[in-house]
């Protein structure tokens, strides 16, 4: 070692190598995410534990344990929330996927006035959930909506009842799906599209020289080479939809009855409508539990099949 | 145009411009103020409003106050859903951000047992503050207490009350052979209201016999009336809680009540499950319906204004029926002004209040539809042109409403929540009527046992609604 010129470069290199340096750095970061995550993350743990109820302050403050918690998951309310929200995220994400990615094959063909199309297809998605909540409720308003006025006179001629899209329990549910498929078939679109661009021709020609039918490329070649972008796809999605909160709120609020309460709108009922917020920092804690869950799930799975084929 | 007359017209208009000021300046009678207002000037006062039309008339009013008294009046509204929400959020931050926020009556009891409402009776009684000629006795006592009282003070000013009930289409009941009933009819039973709704359901002609409004979110208003409607003497009183708080709603007379309102269903639009007073109101405008649920204070601004000429002037107003033991439902519904706990202006903030709760104001807004609190609004001559509709509540608003229809204890929202939840079920036909109250029974008692209602030494709310005596005290006796 050159005895000589070590301490010029350690007096450079001194500050960059402390071990503190990384944290000086990273400290301004550092501070705003412990007051805005880790602070809120175990105030919400403590308010779990008790039982305040923000209306009642005259309330004697208790700590509890987990009897929140008990509570919630004997809650005939949070379990009908949870099949709601397991319904809605399920069938919302698996329609969108197939829809996107049936579009997305569409558009590797030339078509023409492609660019028009593209953008009129990712149109839903950039509107903000509200206005979109708010332009259905509009179109689906009772006998006056655009939709409901002509679904009424086109059943009618067949000699059928006019369908109810927020009015009973089973068709709420089904349109919200609709409109959640409506709204974010674009993004599954858009990822997916990009994902099939990306991909190497080689495979295809090889498959073309081979006399491999058409159906035969999809599931051997197109589908697997395809599956990073259809995880990325997939899991975003279905955080989202897991997460639906707006467009829900806007045109059903939970009902009718508790048929499209899903958890997000029973943790605003809980929270905001009863200021039970003792009851609504367990149920948000539920909810986190049951996100990190699916999303493990989602990345092992992948994960593993891409180890495999390794 | 002669040029030599331009100027003088100017002058002359200019004249009668400034005669005009003057003329209204002194002819304003609470342009009298006080040392202590005069101070306020400058100051800026800050309310959360509900949006409901028929108190537009009073908001209209805010620049006549502010020329006249230099504190700036910033009015901030909220929609009927946001509301509770909005201010509670906002009054358990102690922000102070609201010097004033409108109050339901029903959301009353839950504000001020939080502490976040300052008691008014203070300023009412101050004459530093409250104009000579305020006549607080004016107010009707049961809405001025009704509205107002919590653990025996006054927290809420009344700016409007009502009472429920229903609008009917006369043309389509004489159609139909009805004999078309009046205000407070007793003949207008449950019974005769289901045979005309019946009659008057025509769905090949898209008209239902009657629209509610079964949605989740209501049913404080709408099944509430009918518990009060199917009691019998010895139960009227025990709608909710008996009178050691155990939880009766579970009752043979709610049951029959709520079979008798689920029954409806087959006389109302298709697929009205989901219908809030928008939806129900918007089919009966378009005369879609014969009959909807209403509510006094609506009656102006929703239907009997020019802008809905297809059906004003068509209507009949109704009470609520009578039910089959001979009750009628004793509703009482009202808006009021209160003082936030936190707010820094409170003493502008009454001045503003005292003056639009003032004769003078009530007296113009009441032409725009805004309901009368006080005798001389019931009373006056603009009552009768204007909105004949209120003039026939008077006696009911004196004598016969009942301020605590719906309980007057801080869980109200919780406990209509979960009678909205069941009760639209069973309107569904999910559940069964006989389900309904039973959850109805076990939520309600779960959420008087989180308020601390079943615990040992537990000081739980008086319930005034069985001796009404104490809302009869004369406003100016409050303390």
């Amino acid at each position: 070692m050159d005895v000589g010129a070590a301490p010029a470069r350690s007096a450079r290199a001194g500050a960059h190598d402390a071990p503190w340096f990384p944290w000086a750095l990273m400290a301004p970061t550092l501070i705003v995410l412990l007051i805005l995550g880790v602070f809120p993350f175990l105030y919400s743990l403590y308010l779990a534990s008790t039982n305040i109820i923000l209306s009642k302050p005259y309330l004697e403050t208790e700590f509890v344990g987990l009897y929140q918690y008990h509570e919630l998951v004997q809650d005939r309310r949070f379990l009908n929330a949870l099949k709601v929200t397991a319904i809605f995220t399920f069938f919302a994400v698996f329609i969108e996927f197939w829809a996107g990615l049936g579009l997305a094959l569409l558009f590797r063909r030339r078509i023409r006035g492609k660019a028009f199309f593209r953008l009129a297809i990712l149109l839903p998605m950039v509107l903000p959930p509200v206005v979109v909540g708010l332009t259905w409720r509009y179109l689906l308003y009772p006998h006056s909506g655009l939709v409901t006025y002509y679904s009424t006179l086109l059943f009618g001629f067949f000699g059928l009842p006019a369908p109810q899209f927020l009015s009973s329990p089973d068709a709420a549910l089904q349109t919200l799906i609709m409109i959640d498929v409506w709204q974010w078939t674009p993004f599954m679109f858009l990822i997916l599209h990009a994902g099939l661009a990306s991909l190497p021709p080689e495979p295809y020609e090889a498959a073309e020289i081979d006399g491999a039918s058409s159906w035969r490329v999809f599931w051997t070649i197109t589908l697997p080479m395809l599956k990073p972008s259809i995880m990325i796809a997939l899991v975003i999605r279905t955080m989202d939809a897991f997460r639906t909160y707006d467009t829900i709120a806007v045109l059903t609020k939970g009902g009718p009855g508790n048929a499209t309460e899903t958890l997000n709108i029973l943790l605003t009922n809980i929270g905001f409508g009863f200021f039970n917020i003792s009851k609504a920092a367990a149920l948000s804690f539920i909810i986190l539990v049951i996100i990190i869950t699916l999303s493990f799930l989602f990345i092992r799975v992948f994960a593993k099949k891409q180890l495999d084929e390794a | 145009m002669d040029a030599k007359t331009r100027p003088q017209r100017g002058c002359g208009l200019k004249a009668a411009a400034s005669l005009a000021a003057l003329l209204a300046f002194t002819a304003m009678p609470a342009a009298a103020q006080t040392e202590r207002q005069k101070a306020l000037a400058g100051a800026t006062v800050n309310i959360l409003a509900v949006q409901m039309p028929q108190y537009a008339p009073l908001w209209a009013q805010i620049p006549e106050f502010e020329q006249q008294y230099g504190i700036k009046v910033n009015l901030e509204e909220a929609s009927f859903d946001q509301m509770r929400e909005k201010s509670l959020l906002d009054m358990s931050q102690g922000t102070g951000r609201y010097d004033i926020f409108t109050v339901d009556v029903m959301w009353l009891a839950e504000y001020v047992s939080a502490g976040y409402l300052h008691p008014l009776t203070q300023y009412v009684k101050d004459p530093e503050l409250t104009a000579a000629d305020y006549d607080v006795d004016d107010f009707l006592p049961r809405i001025y207490s009704g509205n107002g009282m919590w653990d025996g003070a006054i927290y809420n000013l009344p700016i409007g009350a009502g009472v429920t009930g229903h609008v009917f289409r006369k043309d389509m009941m004489e159609q139909a052979g009805l004999a078309v009933p009046e205000w407070y009819d007793k003949s207008w039973t449950t019974e005769r209201f289901m045979e005309a709704v019946e009659k008057l359901n025509n769905p090949d002609a898209g008209v239902a016999g009657y629209v509610s409004q079964p949605q989740r979110w209501f049913w404080g208003w709408t099944f509430t009336q009918l518990m009060h409607a199917f009691q019998t003497d010895e139960t009227a009183g025990d709608e909710f809680v008996d009178e050691n708080w155990n939880v009766t709603i579970n009752s043979p007379q709610n049951l029959e009540a709520l079979k008798w309102y689920v029954g409806l269903a087959k006389y109302g639009p298709a697929g009205s499950a989901n219908f809030g007073y928008p939806e129900m109101l918007s089919l009966y405008q378009q005369g879609k319906a014969a009959g909807a649920l209403m509510y006094t204070e609506f009656v102006a601004g929703d239907l009997e204004d020019p802008r809905h000429a297809e059906i004003s002037g068509k209507n009949i107003y109704l009470h609520t029926a009578i039910g089959p033991h001979g009750k009628i439902d004793p509703w009482f519904g009202s808006w009021g002004l209160g003082i936030s706990r936190d707010s820094k202006n409170k003493e502008a903030a009454w001045t503003f209040m005292q003056w639009i709760t003032h004769k003078n104001q009530s007296l113009k807004a009441l032409k725009g539809g805004t309901a009368p609190t006080r005798h001389s609004t019931y009373k006056s001559e603009e009552a009768k042109q204007y909105t004949p509709h209120y003039v026939g509540i008077y006696d009911f608003m004196l004598n016969t409403t009942n301020p605590d229809t719906r309980i007057r204890v801080p869980e109200w929202a919780e406990i209509s929540d979960v009678m909205g939840l069941y009760g639209n079920q069973a309107w569904l036909g999910e559940i069964t009527p006989e389900e309904a109250l039973t959850n109805m029974e076990s939520e309600i008692k779960a959420a008087f046992r989180r308020g601390g209602y079943y615990r040992e030494g537990a000081k739980n709310p008086p319930q005034l609604w069985r001796d009404l005596s104490v809302y009869d005290a004369k406003p100016s006796s409050w303390k």
